[in-house]
Parts: structure tokens; sequence; C-alpha cells
């Protein structure tokens, strides 16, 4: 044998110590590029664009409008108002499915293919893969909900117009500020879909279980609207993480309120935060017996 | 720094509920050195890998690695560390390549070229590009070496590599960790084979239910090895069993569904035959039951009748 080592390319008896640790950077571009590879990923963000697309047609086609929604009256000759009738409707479930998909897989799909040990015998610490997974199911919510909210914007006043829109008070809105309050309204939905980002990896980490990861934030979050629209519950509702999902109402309203918008920041940061530690901890705690 | 032990376990104990699945184990391992981990199934050869490796934490003792622990270096205690547990796993959507290189990311990053001579070294290069869903268990296990090797490392511990390997993969198998091990790396392996661990490691742990029931060089194992047993069909076993009677340092007795075992020396056991030869007995079967070693191995860890009736 030569000094260096024809099977391990070293000099055998060289210190074991590392030139340049792998950071956070080196787990995100791990996590996206399996994100990437996935067809699952691509298939979101494909149906992200062409599911609203067909919403909006089908919609516009109908002789009469779906009068008992919000803006559902306006939206089949209405742009805007076809653009946040689809917003109203995404909140309910879509918004919360389009991210656990993700982030409830992410941590879970380890453990269904046995990877932790794996991933976890290599030079990144349990601690940079646990917020490597995160951000990236993050970026990805984002990304999801640009993407729903381009082509719905896009197909809605395309398809139907770009006319002056009736806002929830009655007053007349012209058509360039009704441009700005449908893309901010769309832009309120990013932290309470970050906030079920993080529920759906804490159901992710905690049930090790790609389809509860999956499953339960849609369905506390469709739990959480019925709790929301009981009569009774008035002080519960602040708590709720679909409370901020209607948060955009007031700036629809003359005149334009914001407190909602405030309370549904706080609202979102509290639940991103606890979960986030909660599955953090979780992990980090965790003995990684399987695989 | 290189007199440092590669592994240095003290009095590690780990408990699952009822069951301690390590015992108050102490294992050292100097670098260079080949060292066998042996035990039967449920033993704790696993649960010790994966303390080593940082995936459990012990209910007590200390674990250093190079000197390093986890409670002190964290991550860092794997550097110059690779290996498996168990069977290797991999992202089935990606290729031997793609996981090989995000696990090199994970890394700090691989030498360029470097994935292309372990691919080659491993004989996965006409595969690589190819999903490891559509993987074989042996090219898995071969990916696993991969992986291993990638992080260049100084100890590899391997957790029962030859498992699930058809005759020619454990051939294989057990090649490639005896040219790892002679180009000086340090090589922790867990194993259920006495014949493996005789062939390429240096010292041994013998595991039973989470304790040490033996610790040594396997010269020293060699030196507490019975005599060697055997398999004998005869034509007449009643009669050959009363030869035995006349040699006081042969055993024989009836085997549980024919035939007869006999222990004794290399020579005893040759003078055996050839009194039975003599006596007119003619043998129809004469086979080596298993190595007096594999023997020692059942003896110290208990479980010679159940393995001899799997077996
Ligand atoms: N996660 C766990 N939960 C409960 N018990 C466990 C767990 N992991 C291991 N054990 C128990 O600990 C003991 C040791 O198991 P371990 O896997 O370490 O044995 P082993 O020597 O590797 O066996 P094998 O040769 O079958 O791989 C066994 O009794 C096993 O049932
Ligand atoms: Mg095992």
């Amino acid at each position: 044998m030569t000094a260096t080592d024809v099977l391990t390319g070293r000099p055998t008896q060289a210190a074991p110590v590392l030139g340049s640790r792998p950071g956070l950077g080196a787990a995100l571009r791990w996590e996206t590029r399996k994100l990437r590879a996935q067809l699952r990923t691509k298939a979101l963000l494909i149906g992200a664009v062409l599911v609203p697309i067909a919403v909006v047609v089908i919609v516009h086609s109908q002789p009469r409008p779906p009068k008992d929604t919000l803006f559902g009256r306006f939206a089949t000759d209405n742009g805007f108002a076809m653009a946040l009738l689809v917003l109203g409707f995404a909140a309910q479930w879509v918004l919360p499915l389009l991210t656990s998909i993700v982030a409830g897989d992410i941590f879970a799909s380890e453990d269904q293919h046995g990877t932790w040990k794996t991933v976890l015998t290599r030079s990144t610490s349990r601690s940079t893969l646990f917020w490597g997974k995160s951000l990236v199911s993050i970026g990805f919510a984002l990304l999801a909900l640009l993407v729903l909210a381009a082509a719905t914007i896009a197909a809605s006043v395309l398809i139907v117009g770009h006319q002056p829109l009736t806002g929830l008070s009655g007053q007349t809105i012209q058509p360039q500020s009704a441009v700005t309050l449908v893309v901010a309204s769309w832009a309120c939905m990013a932290l309470p879909m970050i906030g079920f980002t993080c529920l759906a990896i804490l159901f992710s980490v905690w049930s090790r279980n790609v389809a509860v990861g999956i499953a339960a934030p849609v369905v506390i979050g469709l739990v959480m609207q019925l709790v929301g629209a009981l009569g009774g519950i008035e002080s519960l509702r602040p708590y709720l993480l679909t409370t901020p999902f209607e948060a955009w109402h007031g700036l629809l309203a003359e005149p334009r309120f914001t407190g909602p918008l405030l309370d549904g920041v706080i609202t979102s940061a509290g639940w991103s935060v606890v979960c986030l530690v909660a599955a953090y901890l979780v992990l980090r705690r965790r003995d990684i017996t399987g695989g | 720094m290189d007199d440092q032990l590669a592994v240095d376990a003290v009095d590690v104990v780990k408990a699952f509920g009822s069951i301690r699945a390590v015992d108050e184990i102490t294992i050292k391992v100097a670098p260079g050195e080949v060292y066998g981990v042996l035990g039967p199934n449920g033993a704790g050869k696993t649960t010790f890998l994966r303390m080593l490796l940082g995936l459990i934490r012990p209910d007590s003792g200390t674990v250093r690695v190079f000197g390093r622990t986890w409670a002190h270096d964290g991550i860092a205690t794997l550097d110059g560390v690779a290996g498996f547990i168990e069977s290797p796993a991999f992202y089935p959507y990606l290729t031997g390549r793609q996981n090989l290189e995000g696990l090199g990311l994970l890394d700090g990053g691989a030498r360029s070229g470097r994935l292309d001579e372990i691919l080659e070294v491993v004989d996965l290069a006409g595969r690589a590009d190819d999903r490891v869903r559509g993987y074989s268990y042996g090219m898995r296990q071969r990916l696993g070496v991969a992986a291993s090797l990638i992080r260049e490392p100084r100890l590899l511990v391997l957790d029962e590599p030859a498992n699930g390997l058809d005759p020619a993969g454990i051939r294989d198998m057990r090649a490639l960790v005896k040219r790892l091990a002679d180009s000086g790396l340090t090589v922790l392996l867990s194993s259920h084979h006495m014949d493996e661990v005789e062939e390429i490691c240096d010292n041994v742990t013998i595991m039973r239910r989470g304790e040490v029931a033996f610790h040594g060089a396997i010269a020293e194992l060699r030196a507490q090895a019975p005599d060697p047993g055997y398999a004998l069909a005869t034509t007449d076993d009643a009669r050959a069993l009363a030869v035995a009677g006349r040699l006081p340092a042969v055993t024989a007795t009836r085997a549980p569904d024919s035939g007869l075992t006999v222990t004794g020396p290399e020579d005893a056991v040759s003078s055996y035959v050839a009194d039975l030869v003599r006596d007119g007995i003619r043998l129809r079967a004469f086979t080596p039951t298993r190595t007096p070693l594999e023997q020692l191995f059942f003896m110290l860890t208990d479980t010679g009748v159940r393995n001899e009736e799997v077996a």
C-alpha cells in the first residue's frame, strides 16, 4: 500500500477532522433536490396552475353565479370577484392540503424508507437536518401559494375581465386598486399557510406516518372551521389557525379594517412557533431504532 | 493522536422497557484493528452500534469515538467514521448516484471523481444511474458500502454486512472488508457467523443477551475451543457406538434424527474411523458438523440446541 490508499483515497493515518462542516445550506440543497426528484411535487405545482384555470372556466360558464358565497354574486362578470371567490374556497381546505402533502411527508418519509439512519450518520446534525426540512417545506408552501394565486388571478382577469369591483360595503373599487387588493388578499394566506405547514411538520415528526402527516392538518383545519362557525365561542375564534384565512375581508370593506390581519399574524406565528419547537424537541430526543 | 482508541465504550447500558438490550458492555478498539462483535439474534449488537453512531442514547456509560463523545462533540463525533446499521436504506426514487451525491452533500461535499472510483470498487458503476427502487438486495448492500466509503473513513462500522447475501455475495463482501482492513482502516464489524469473524477479525467480543460472554483475541478463542464434531452415518450404528466405547478420547452419541455425532481430537477420531473399517462397519457419511470455534460460540451464547435444530 502506498501512503494514500487506493480504496479510501486518503492517507490512512490522517486525523479524522473535517475541513469544512456542512451547514444549513447543504441540508437545504439536499432536501430541495429530493423534493424536485419526486413526481408529487411536480404534480402539485402543475395542479396549482391547471385547477384554478379550470375552476374559473367552469364558474364563468355557469348561467347563474354562486350567489351564496362571498363575491360569488359578481364572479361571473367580474374577474376580481372571481379571484376572491376562488380564494375563499381555497382557504377552506385546499391550502392546508397543498402544504401538508409536502410538509406532512418530509419527516415521516424518512421513517417510511428507513433512511433516518442513513442521513443521521453523515456530518450534518439532527438540528440542521430539522431546520433544512422545515425551511424547504415552508419554501414549498409559499411557492405553491404563489403559483396558485398567480394562476387564479391571471385566469380570472383574462377570462372574466377587469371591471370595477364592488367591495364588501357596496363601494366601487377601480381596477387599479382592485388588483392590489386581490393580490394583497392572496398574500394574507401566506402566514396561516406557514402555520399549517408547521402543524404538518409536527404530525410528520410525531406520528412517523406519512398518511397521518398529510391528513391530520387538513382534518384539523376543517374542524377548526366548523368550531369557528359555531355561535357562542367568540373567545376561541382568534386562536384558531383558520381564522387568519378570513382576515383579508377587512381589506375589501369601506372603511378598511386591519385588526383581524394583525391578530392573524400573531395567531399564525404562535401556531408556527409552538408546532416547530414541539417537533424539534420530539426529533432531538428520539431514539432512531427503526429501519 | 494515533494511540487514541478508535472506539472506547465503557459500561454502556441501554434498556428498552424491561429488556436490557445492552448491559454494561465495555469494548475498546485500537486504530487499525479489525474488531468483531459476535452474538446470536437479539444479543444487542445492533443496539450497541446504534449508540456508537449516535442514533440512540445510552442510558448510562460512555461511548468515545477517537476520543470524542456525543454529549460533548455532537455530530463531530462521527468525523472519520462511516458505516451502516442493519441493511442500508436509500431513497428509492433517486438513482444510486443521486443518493451518493446527496449524502456527499451532507458530508460537506465529496471529492470530484471520487464517486466514480467508489462505484467501481463496489461494482455498481454500470447501474449507478438506475433508481434504487429497482436494486436487488445485494446491490443495496454494496451501495451502503459505497455510501460509507465516500466519507473516506478511518473507522468503518458494519452491522452484519453479509446478512441476506447469496454465497457469492458473502464471499465478495468478505473480500471487500478484508481489503479495506488491509488498507489500514479500523473496522468494527458485527456478525452472527463465527467463521466470518474468524476470517476477518483480530479481536472479538461475543455478546449474549446484552452481556459480554467472551472478550479477547481470536487466537485466545481458538485455544478455548472444544474438540471438533462430526456427523457419522454407518451401516451399523449400534456397533459403531460400541466401538466408540473402547476409545476414551472419542465421544459418540446418537444424533436426534439418525446417525451418530462424534466428538474428539482429530487424531482420535481418525483412529476411530479406522477401527470401524477394520470391524467391517462401512461409513455412509462423515461430515464435520461445525468448526470448533462455532461449537464454542454456541456454548458461550447458550443457544447450541436451538441453533442445531435450525441448522
Ligand atoms: N426499539 C426497540 N424496542 C424494544 N426492544 C428493542 C428495540 N430494539 C432492540 N430491542 C431489543 O433489544 C435486544 C437486542 O436487539 P438488537 O437488535 O440489538 O440485537 P442484535 O444482536 O442486533 O440481533 P440480530 O442478530 O437479530 O440483528 C432484543 O431483545 C430486541 O428485541
Ligand atoms: Mg442486529
